[in-house]
């Protein structure tokens, strides 16, 4: 259990009293009729992890919900590419046996890399390199905004063009 | 099929503010979701082509530009390098990670629940998948200990500042290096992908090199080799586990720490060795679909799928 169950401003007391805005929120995520499951996994999830105490209970409830929401997205997707991808290429083989598709996603990894660099040639070169600090590196705004002599602003808003690239990118390899 | 233009813009905005880990303003974030319900799908679609393209970016070189020379719109001249290295605080920028917040000091514990994955990337570049159930500390960029459960490693090589894991008391160093490492009862298992992982430098100093795995006996020291299909070390990540002769105890290991669903073997199937491929997401939805496919007889019992009862 989370080192907070005395502290009326720990997890224990912050969850039961903000229930309600946590279910809101992933009611608008999408989570329809499985909101209050997810929710209660989501707390499970906490409640087995031994941590310290936890500066911000509320923001850290809404982060672990968010996540969750994101895993099932991305767990939906890669069955439904799996799906498709065993209707287009493995009508032969066995149900369950890999006939070694790693190599395919391999070749498909790098189709991707080149895509991307394509994509994001464009942009100024402080911008990929801003993302690179903080997506791949996973540094904070705050310190990547001093290392480049730059304001937090300037930080947000070379991230967000070099995410608007990427998401528009998805778009149309989702298209064809 | 036409893309909203400023939800696209939207959904940026908000995928570049909710990954920050000091991010606060939830209310605002659930109002814009609340708006339209097109804003859901499309944060969840940005925030998955910004991993990949994080993912796909990260397997090519940075060209590492002098920009810090250019357009310096408010006159900062400093002259940041790559490998500037903030340690540990990097560590906690991941998006989709339930992470624990650092106890203060430079150790820093990661946990996952059965049937999670989590990617963690060190702050040199190097990144470690973690399995379900599965319990590392990672000490600085260049040193980690596995204290159980599963984990494959894509290390960034550095000759004069070699990646190590400890298990146990064994120490494991990287040689440039995609490498497994999986905790059972009895044995643990390194499996190499990429490069090569040096095995008790300071002992025998055994090799493993791609397609090899070495299993040793924490308690003994003894170890020995086998070989493996490359692209099976860490299949896992991609929903896949393959077995090869494995017994059925570690079979219902693997299936219970990738699915969060328990297995367990029964008194009479002790004795059995399994060979076999599985999907993992179908199993989440029907656990004794597990049966058919490595030709093993599953019984559920509440809540517990038990494995070989004849």
């Amino acid at each position: 259990m989370p080192d907070s169950g005395d502290s009326p401003d720990g997890l224990e007391a912050v969850f039961p009293a903000n229930r309600d805005k946590l279910l809101r929120f992933l009611v608008a995520r999408g989570a329809g009729e499985d909101a209050e499951d997810i929710l209660q996994e989501v707390w499970l999830r906490i409640s087995r992890v031994e941590a310290g105490p936890i500066a911000a209970p509320l923001a850290y409830l809404y982060r672990a919900a968010n996540a969750a929401m994101i895993d099932r997205y991305r767990s939906a997707k890669q069955a439904e590419q799996r799906d498709a991808a065993w209707v287009e290429g493995h009508s032969g083989v066995a149900i369950g046996v890999s006939d070694s598709p790693s190599a395919e996603r391999v070749v498909a990894g790098r189709q991707l890399a080149a895509r991307v660099e394509e994509a994001l040639a464009p942009l100024p070169p402080r911008a990929v390199a801003i993302f690179r600090r903080s997506r791949i590196d996973g540094i904070a705004q705050r310190v990547i905004a001093q290392e480049f002599g730059v304001s937090i602003s300037t930080v947000e808003s070379d991230l967000r063009q070099v995410y608007r690239v990427l998401i528009e990118l998805r778009e149309r390899l989702d298209e064809v | 099929m036409a893309v909203d233009q400023q939800i696209l813009d939207e959904a940026a905005m908000w995928a570049v503010r909710t990954s920050e880990p000091d991010f606060d303003d939830w209310a605002s974030f659930t109002e814009w979701l609340e708006a339209s319900a097109a804003h859901a799908e499309a944060y969840d679609r940005a925030m998955i082509a910004v991993e990949e393209g994080a993912e796909a970016l990260s397997s090519l070189p940075a060209n590492d530009p002098d920009w810090s020379d250019e357009d310096s719109d408010e006159g900062g001249h400093r002259s940041p390098r790559r490998w500037f290295a903030p340690a540990l605080a990097a560590c906690l920028a991941l998006v989709a990670a339930l992470w624990l917040w650092p106890a203060g000091d430079a150790d820093t514990t990661y946990r996952t629940a059965a049937g999670e994955t989590r990617t963690i990337e060190l702050g040199d570049g190097s990144a470690v998948v973690l399995a379900g159930g599965t319990e590392l500390v990672v000490d600085g960029e260049r040193e980690a200990r596995l204290n159980s459960g599963r984990a494959v490693f894509e290390i960034r090589h550095d000759d004069a500042d070699p990646f190590r894991l400890a298990v146990g008391d064994a120490t494991l160093v990287d040689a440039g290096t995609v490498f497994e490492v999986t905790i059972r009862e009895a044995a643990v298992a390194v499996g190499v992908a990429e490069g090569a992982v040096i095995y008790e430098p300071d002992g025998p100093a055994a090799r493993i090199d791609p397609g090899q795995v070495l299993s040793f006996d924490p308690a003994k020291g003894s170890y020995r080799m086998e070989s493996v299909p490359v692209d099976q070390v860490g299949e896992w990540r991609e929903g896949r586990l393959t077995f090869r002769n494995a017994p059925l105890a570690d079979v219902a290991d693997d299936l219970s720490r990738a699915t969060g669903i328990t297995y367990r073997v029964a008194d009479a199937g002790e004795a059995r060795s399994i060979s076999g491929s599985v999907a993992i997401d179908p199993l989440r939805r029907d656990p004794g679909a597990l049966g058919p496919l490595l030709g093993i007889d599953v019984q559920q019992d509440g809540d517990v799928w038990i494995l070989g009862g004849r």
